[in-house]
């Protein structure tokens, strides 16, 4: 406990006295936090909406223009009947047609030369969660697909699909380069902290024959590349959020339109707290590494 | 106290700092160690911090081979021997006060009893009014007499000195070999490495004079 408090102490007067030099360690974790806090605020924020959008998954099934009244009945009964469902709403051409012009209004215009309505009448179903997991509003869609009357199914699922494998690309090159980007920030730390213990050789010296225990000798050095990677750490969650801030200040209205009234939020305080401890984590490597200089 | 039998340190290109250097200080004792430069004064104090390792021979120092110890042990070993150096070695980045205090820190005292050790040996000294003083400022002789100071914070049972008077003036050399008396006077054994006859006669203590080595004489 003493060794701790006293590395805790020097590391922390080490990096005072070096303050410049730790600007730059700060500077480059905060630089590697960065990259991997954008990476797990972007993965989380999509996550959280792949989430509520799945909960909220529905079907559209498109019917042909020509389809009669006995097609569109037999594939609602056909819809009802499944037990898949959490409801379902048919939408006429002229509905289709309406809700058109009132969420684009900005294409509204070229809507006046059209001779027909082009949109075609369709049901559009809500699906429940547990239908989702477990396929069988995957059976439903390719059944109701079979049926006479019908001209297309689209199901939000797919995309949803393929935004998450997506996401998980993004992710496993966002962390390949966030982890070089922490090699090469734990590397400036033990540059920075050697530095340190270059200009304070005498010290070490005088410690070392003093009998001092080795947690006293290294752990000073360790502490101070700790100190950095959790400066660093805040300082990339600092920016982070003013950028976040921003891009909400500037593309709020637009981002919340994709996000259907939604809205980008910040880390939870427990990712926050990891990247604090990733920073620390990274910083403590530096200085552990620059430490095995000193005895 | 400190042993030694056919103890050698033989360095690159065949030199030799210490040959067959068979040695006996007893506890208590004061002894200074003397000879030319290059005669192996310092490596012999090398040897005893274990700062160097023998190339031949063993050191014995209160019964322990020196040369069989862990790293821990050497640890330990260290903590019981005290040292004073010609340049004297005090950290620029601490105060008078800190200087001495970090000794007994970092051998794990607790603050109020590392505190009051560090302003003891500071008032032994007779410097406890520049406690809060920078090495920078101070002089020659009050740096070397801080150093001393820092060397008996541990309450060492061995005390080394390299050269201790190398940097001061005759009477400032006298002021402190008076204090490495009162040391030895409290039992602990002093082994003082200097090249100054003129010291060494006025102090009158047992002298080990070594030349190329080996020991020429002891008086």
């Amino acid at each position: 406990m003493r060794a701790l408090d006293y590395a805790i102490r020097e590391g922390w007067a080490s990096l005072w006295r070096s303050r410049g030099s730790g600007a730059f360690a700060v500077l480059a974790i905060a630089l590697a936090m960065i990259v991997l806090g954008a990476l797990l605020l972007t993965t989380w924020n999509v996550e959280r909406l792949l989430a509520q959008w799945s909960s909220a998954a529905e079907f559209s099934v498109y019917l042909q223009d020509d389809a009669s009244s006995e097609q569109r009945g037999a594939i609602e009964a056909l819809i009802d009947r499944s037990g898949v469902i959490a409801g379902r709403q048919y939408v006429s051409k002229a509905d289709a047609f309406g809700r058109f012009r009132r969420e684009f209004a900005d294409l509204a215009s070229l809507t006046e030369d059209f001779e027909d309505n082009p949109f075609p009448a369709s049901v559009e179903v809500r699906v429940r969660p547990e239908a989702q997991e477990d396929g069988r509003a995957d059976a439903l869609v390719r059944r109701v697909a079979s049926l006479p009357g019908v001209a297309d199914v689209r199901y939000d699922r797919e995309w949803l699909a393929r935004l998450a494998s997506g996401l998980s690309a993004v992710r496993g090159a966002g962390f390949g380069l966030a982890v070089v980007m922490a090699l090469a920030a734990a590397v400036t730390v033990a540059s920075v902290v050697r530095l340190g213990l270059n200009a304070r050789r005498d010290e070490l010296e005088i410690m070392q024959l003093v009998g001092s225990p080795i947690a006293f000798i290294r752990g000073p050095f360790v502490a101070e590349g700790v100190l950095q990677g959790g400066f660093g750490a805040l300082v990339a969650l600092g920016l982070l959020w003013l950028g976040l801030m921003a891009a909400g200040g500037w593309w709020g209205n637009e981002l919340s339109l994709f996000l259907e009234g939604g809205s980008l939020q910040f880390l939870p305080a427990r990712l926050c707290a990891s990247l604090v401890a990733g920073g620390m984590a990274v910083g403590g490597l530096g200085g552990f590494a620059a430490s095995r200089y000193a005895v | 106290m400190i042993e030694t039998h056919h103890l050698s340190k033989l360095y690159s290109r065949g030199l030799y700092a210490l040959r067959d250097l068979t040695i006996t200080i007893g506890k208590g004792e004061f002894v200074f160690l003397t000879g030319p430069s290059g005669a192996g004064k310092s490596t012999f104090l090398r040897l005893l911090l274990l700062q160097e390792r023998p190339s031949e021979g063993e050191v014995f120092v209160n019964g322990h081979d020196l040369s069989t110890l862990s790293r821990r042990e050497i640890q330990e070993y260290r903590r019981s021997v005290g040292f004073v150096f010609q340049d004297f070695k005090l950290i620029p980045t601490r105060n008078v006060f800190e200087n001495i205090s970090f000794v007994p820190e970092v051998l794990g005292l607790p603050q109020a009893q590392r505190r009051r050790k560090a302003f003891q040996v500071l008032k032994w000294v007779g410097l406890q009014h520049r406690m809060n003083a920078y090495p920078r400022d101070l002089s020659g002789g009050e740096q070397q007499r801080i150093a001393i100071a820092r060397a008996v914070a541990s309450d060492p049972t061995l005390l080394l000195a390299d050269e201790p008077t190398g940097n001061l003036d005759p009477d400032l050399s006298l002021e402190v070999m008076n204090l490495l008396r009162e040391i030895n006077a409290g039992g602990t054994t002093v082994l003082v490495a200097t090249h100054d006859r003129e010291l060494i006669r006025l102090v009158g203590r047992r002298t080990i004079t070594l030349d190329q080595g080996k020991v020429v004489e002891v008086a």
